[in-house]
């Protein structure tokens, strides 16, 4: 048996799976769900709940815990980890993997044209941090959240490619 | 004299090279391709009956390169080039080259494109040909005190605009004095690198406005054609992303209006071919000049879809110096039609673009639904080019049931490897403001300032939670396929048919 909490966009749920010989038997917020699930490769899912069709594609962005539901044309951002994990984190005051990562990574392959920060600089959320020019646009990177900069390892004039850190953060 | 054309080589890539090679094909004309290294492959090389490569991966190395393209138009024996939109579709020195090569340009003349690409010399001519213009003027960069005193007689809020623009590419909005002398850097310094030349200047910024443009059609024996509108304010970045025909807000009386101010600067320019004359359209629909596109435009195909016209025959036939053979009181009106860019970029982070493989490709289909895809499944998506990758059309009756056909049809797209604007349309369907068509330039930064595009029922994020789950479990337990009952094949031929799908990129 596998016990999760589902975090989907602020709501959280309980989600009880077991396998047997006959099925499914899962249990969401302590309520019974008839599943079927079909597994049509890597990332793709066919499955019934309570006999509402739904074609799912699960997307990774490289954290365990977050993925993005993409079904019905909608891409939902959810977060799973174990429940009793997930308890135990609570009981001890500690945030999610919601909380900003130390490094902020280039979104796309570029030339940074722009470092707007210095290190030691404090940087409330959304104000422009770098701007990189990628397909002759100049894309300016804001702060994802209230952030202290650590260090600016790429300069102005420097080419980046997709996933190279450009700045760490306190 | 009319001269048909046998061959045409399209000096372009992606889904407007094969929508090109398409109308080719239906006419019986032979197509020639042109390609990049990174493009060898690509989908509009396969379906052209020729193809020819024209060097490294970036555009400026093989796309943007005149001798590489007319090269390739001499060794193909093409009589004809089609430069689609983007790359040298609005370049007077290469529609002149051709000229000068006895080769057709499917375009305007040269000096039309040079003067029409002129934002300042446009402007003029659409005072001349007697348009209604935004106030707005030209500034001397290199004196930024006396460029602020201009900004202050044409008052604020200000856009800084590339001479030489297009695309969105080197343009700023500035609110007030304080922003001006950074706007004007940033949008110099951009126009610089996107089009080689850094002049600017500026225009009054109107509040909230509709951009709405009409397209034209032009003939070398004197007869100009409007066929009707297009509504393009939902844009991001000031680039379209969702395009309609019609205007929900547009009436017979105006559409009349903008169509024959659209022909009156076509003959003011001596236009010929297939073109689009831009504007601004105020919330109390006063309309503006924008600019002249003098190419094909990206979201022609709704204008297709209800006039029943083929734009690309139609340049083609043009170009073959045919006479038209419309009408303007021929052009009747059918239906709605919407169009929805589908770009590899994510729209939860800022819309940046998003490389990388595709890993499961799936279109759409079904009454009313057009897909003009310039990629196919197992196709890398390269960082050197634009990064739409198809444009998705739905018809309909009215405005309604275009977009439910729209709704459905992004629902049935399926792409894996790559972060799409596909969640991003369907939630913008949805706004009430935009079913009401209640739109502006300004909807996409008003309606979801954040970016934040995940909006869903209850119900959704439920079944959301349940996927998430049942994909850990499987995923952990490595389970192949279990889908109840007694009749589940061995696991030993599922996990092998899983590992052999994996080789073919994973998933059907």
């Amino acid at each position: 048996m596998a016990h999760y909490l589902v975090n989907v966009d602020g709501r959280e749920y309980e989600v009880e799976i077991e396998y047997r010989q006959e099925g499914y038997r899962l249990m969401i917020n302590g309520e019974s769900r008839s599943v079927q699930n079909h597994i049509l490769g890597q990332t793709r899912r066919m499955m019934l709940i309570d006999g509402d069709a739904h074609e799912i594609d699960v997307r990774s962005h490289g954290y365990e815990n977050r993925k993005t539901i993409f079904m019905h044309g909608k891409e939902i951002p959810v977060e799973i980890e174990d429940y009793n994990l997930a308890q135990l984190r609570k009981t001890a005051g500690m945030k999610s993997g919601k909380e900003v990562e130390k490094v902020l990574k280039a979104p796309m392959p570029g030339l940074v044209l722009e470092v707007k920060v210095a290190a030691g600089d404090r940087i409330a959320k959304g104000q422009p941090l770098i701007i990189i020019e990628a397909m002759k646009m100049e894309n300016v990177i804001k702060a994802p959240a209230d952030v202290v900069i650590k260090a600016t390892p790429v300069g102005s004039g420097n080419s980046v490619e997709k996933g190279d850190p450009l700045l760490e953060f306190e | 004299m009319s001269q048909k054309i046998n061959k045409i080589l399209i000096a372009n890539r992606g889904e407007i090279a094969v929508r090109v090679i398409r109308a080719c094909r239906d006419l019986g004309i032979k197509s020639v391709a042109v390609f990049s290294e990174c493009d060898a492959t690509a989908y509009h090389v396969r379906v052209a009956d020729e193809a020819y490569p024209i060097g490294p991966s970036p555009s400026k190395e093989s796309y943007l390169v005149h001798d590489k393209i007319i090269d390739a138009a001499r060794k193909s024996g093409a009589d004809a080039i089609h430069p689609g939109y983007g790359f040298l579709s609005e370049n007077a020195e290469f529609a002149q080259r051709c000229q000068d090569e006895g080769i057709i340009f499917i375009g305007p003349k040269s000096k039309t494109i040079a003067l029409l690409g002129d934002k300042l010399q446009a402007r003029a001519a659409a005072l001349e040909a007697g348009l209604p213009v935004v106030p707005g003027a030209t500034i001397e960069q290199d004196n930024v005190d006396k460029a602020i005193e201009e900004a202050e007689k044409v008052g604020y809020p200000i856009l800084i605009k590339a001479a030489a623009g297009g695309g969105g590419k080197g343009m700023r909005v500035v609110e007030n004095r304080d922003q001006f002398a950074e706007g004007l850097q940033r949008a110099a310094s951009e126009a610089q690198s996107a089009f080689g030349d850094g002049r600017v200047f500026i225009e009054r910024f109107l509040k909230r406005p509709r951009h709405i443009e009409i397209q034209i059609l032009c003939d070398q024996h004197g007869n100009y054609l409007h066929l009707g509108e297009r509504e393009c304010s939902i844009q991001r970045r000031h680039q379209k992303v969702i395009e309609e025909s019609p205007s929900p807000v547009m009436t017979p009386e105006l559409r009349e209006r903008m169509g024959t101010a659209a022909v009156n600067i076509a003959r003011q320019t001596d236009y010929i071919g297939a073109g689009t004359v831009e504007f601004m359209v105020s919330q109390d629909l006063e309309f503006f000049f924008l600019e002249v596109n003098t190419r094909l435009q990206v979201e022609h195909p709704v204008t297709e879809m209800v006039t029943g016209l083929d734009l690309v025959q139609e340049q083609i036939a043009i170009a073959e110096n045919r006479p038209l053979s419309l009408k303007q009181e021929d052009i009747a009106f059918s239906g709605h039609a919407v169009e929805c860019r589908i770009y590899a970029e994510d729209p939860q982070n800022g819309f940046v673009p998003s490389t990388g493989t595709l890993r499961n490709y799936r279109l759409p289909a079904g009454p009313g639904v057009r897909v003009d895809s310039g990629v196919v499944i197992f196709n890398d998506i390269p960082i050197f080019y634009d990064p739409m990758i198809a444009k998705l059309v739905t018809w309909g009756e009215d405005r309604d049931q275009a977009i439910r056909r729209m709704q459905r049809a992004l629902r049935e797209y399926r792409v894996s490897g790559l972060e799409t604007t596909i969640g991003f349309h369907q939630v913008v369907l949805d706004n009430e403001k935009f079913r009401a068509g209640d739109i502006s330039t300004s909807f996409l930064a008003e309606e979801y300032p954040d970016n934040n595009y995940s909006q869903f029922s209850e119900r959704l994020a439920e079944s959301a939670a349940i996927a998430a789950a049942l994909d850990k479990f499987t995923n952990e337990r490595k389970i192949a396929d279990i889908n109840g009952g007694t009749n589940s094949p061995s696991k030993w031929k599922v996990t092998h048919r899983k590992a052999g799908l994996r080789n073919y990129g994973g998933t059907f």
